[in-house]
C-alpha cells in the first residue's frame, strides 16, 4: 500500500464524468493498494431550496427525493460492479444534504488521502463559477484533489488492470 | 451542467405572442416542437398544465417556472418566453409575469431537472437581471444577458 495515498474517495453525481472518474479511481486504489469508497449526495438543500421558491410543491419534493434516492441506489450499485470486475472492493456511501458540504465531511471524517472527481462542467457564464457544488468541494477540501480527464486513456488504463 | 448547455436562440420567444397563461405554455411547446426538442405537443403541454392545476408555477418578481416530468422527451428541454407586459400567472405576489422559463424533463433525469430548476431559482434571486431579461428586445440580447456579457 502507498504511504502518500491510503485512502480515495470518488464523489459520483450519475454523469459520464464521474462514472469515467469511477473507472479511473478503481485502477489508482488496485495500483496503489488503497482503500476506496464512492460518495453519492442526494442534494437535499436544491430540493429544500425549490420549496421555499415555490417552484416545487411539497408532493413534488418528496417525489422528486425518492427519485433522486433511487438514482443514488442505481449508480452507486453500477460503480460497485466496476470494481468488482478487477477485483477492488469499493465502501459505497448515500447521504444527504448540501453536496460540498458532505464531499468535505467525509473527506475529514474518513480522513481522505485523494478526492476524485469527474471534468468539471464547462463554465458558460459568470454565475456558473459560483455555484457548481463539485467546484465548490474541490476548493475546500483538505485532501489533494485529482480531476478525471482523457476518456480513452482511462478506458485502456481500465481495460488492461 | 448549465441551463445554457440546453438553451439555443431557438428556443427563446422574444416577444410571447400570446396574452394568456394558456396560450404562452402552448407558443413555448410549440417552439420546443420547431427546434426539434420534442415530438409530442399534446402530451407535453398536458403534463405541464397537469402541473399547473396543482398550483401555478408564478412565482415573485414577474417570474413563471412552468415545467413537467413527461415520457413525451428523451432529455431534458428548456425554452424562454419574453412577455414585456406580462402575463396573468397566478403569481404569489399577484403581478403579472414577464420571464416564462419552460422545463421538460424524462422521468429518469431527476438530478438534472433538479440543478436546471435550482439555477432559475438563483437567477429569480437577481433583481437587475430578471429586470434585464424583461426589457430585452432580442434574442441575442437574452443569451447575452443569461452569459452574463454585459
Amino acid at each position: 500500500m502507498s504511504d502518500i495515498i491510503r485512502r480515495i474517495l470518488v464523489y459520483i453525481d450519475g454523469s459520464e464524468h464521474a462514472m469515467l472518474a469511477a473507472h479511473y479511481s478503481v485502477c489508482l486504489a488496485k495500483t496503489l493498494g488503497a482503500n476506496l469508497s464512492a460518495l453519492f449526495v442526494v442534494n437535499t438543500q436544491a430540493l429544500g431550496a425549490l420549496v421555499k421558491s415555490h417552484i416545487f410543491l411539497e408532493d413534488e419534493e418528496i417525489e422528486y427525493r425518492r427519485d433522486l434516492n433511487a438514482d443514488a441506489d442505481r449508480y452507486l450499485r453500477h460503480v460497485q460492479t466496476i470494481g468488482e470486475a478487477k477485483n477492488v472492493p469499493i465502501e459505497l456511501i448515500n447521504v444527504s444534504g448540501s453536496v460540498s458540504t458532505e464531499i468535505k465531511k467525509y473527506v475529514n471524517e474518513r480522513d481522505i488521502d485523494l478526492l476524485i472527481i469527474g471534468e468539471l462542467s464547462r463554465i458558460q457564464s459568470r454565475r456558473d463559477q459560483f455555484y457548481d457544488e463539485t467546484e465548490r468541494a474541490m476548493r475546500s477540501v483538505r485532501c489533494s484533489v485529482l480531476i478525471v480527464k482523457n476518456e480513452e486513456q482511462v478506458w485502456n488504463s481500465y481495460d488492461r488492470l | 451542467m448549465s441551463l445554457l448547455d440546453i438553451l439555443t436562440k431557438d428556443v427563446i420567444a422574444v416577444p410571447l405572442m400570446s396574452r394568456d397563461k394558456n396560450g404562452a405554455i402552448m407558443e413555448l411547446v410549440q417552439l420546443l416542437k420547431k427546434s426539434g426538442e420534442i415530438s409530442d405537443v399534446q402530451s407535453v403541454y398536458d403534463a405541464v398544465m397537469l402541473r399547473e392545476s396543482k398550483c401555478s408555477t408564478g412565482l415573485e418578481k414577474g417570474i413563471a417556472v412552468p415545467h413537467a416530468k413527461t415520457t413525451a422527451v428523451k432529455k431534458i428541454a428548456a425554452a424562454i418566453g419574453i412577455s414585456p407586459d406580462g402575463i396573468e400567472f397566478g403569481a404569489i405576489d399577484g403581478k403579472p409575469s414577464k420571464l416564462i422559463f419552460l422545463i421538460i424533463a424524462p422521468p429518469d433525469q431527476s438530478g438534472k431537472h433538479v440543478a436546471f430548476l435550482s439555477e432559475i431559482a438563483r437567477l429569480s434571486q437577481y433583481q437587475q437581471l430578471c429586470d434585464e431579461l424583461a426589457s430585452a428586445r432580442s434574442v441575442d440580447r437574452v443569451m447575452a444577458i443569461l452569459q452574463g456579457e454585459e
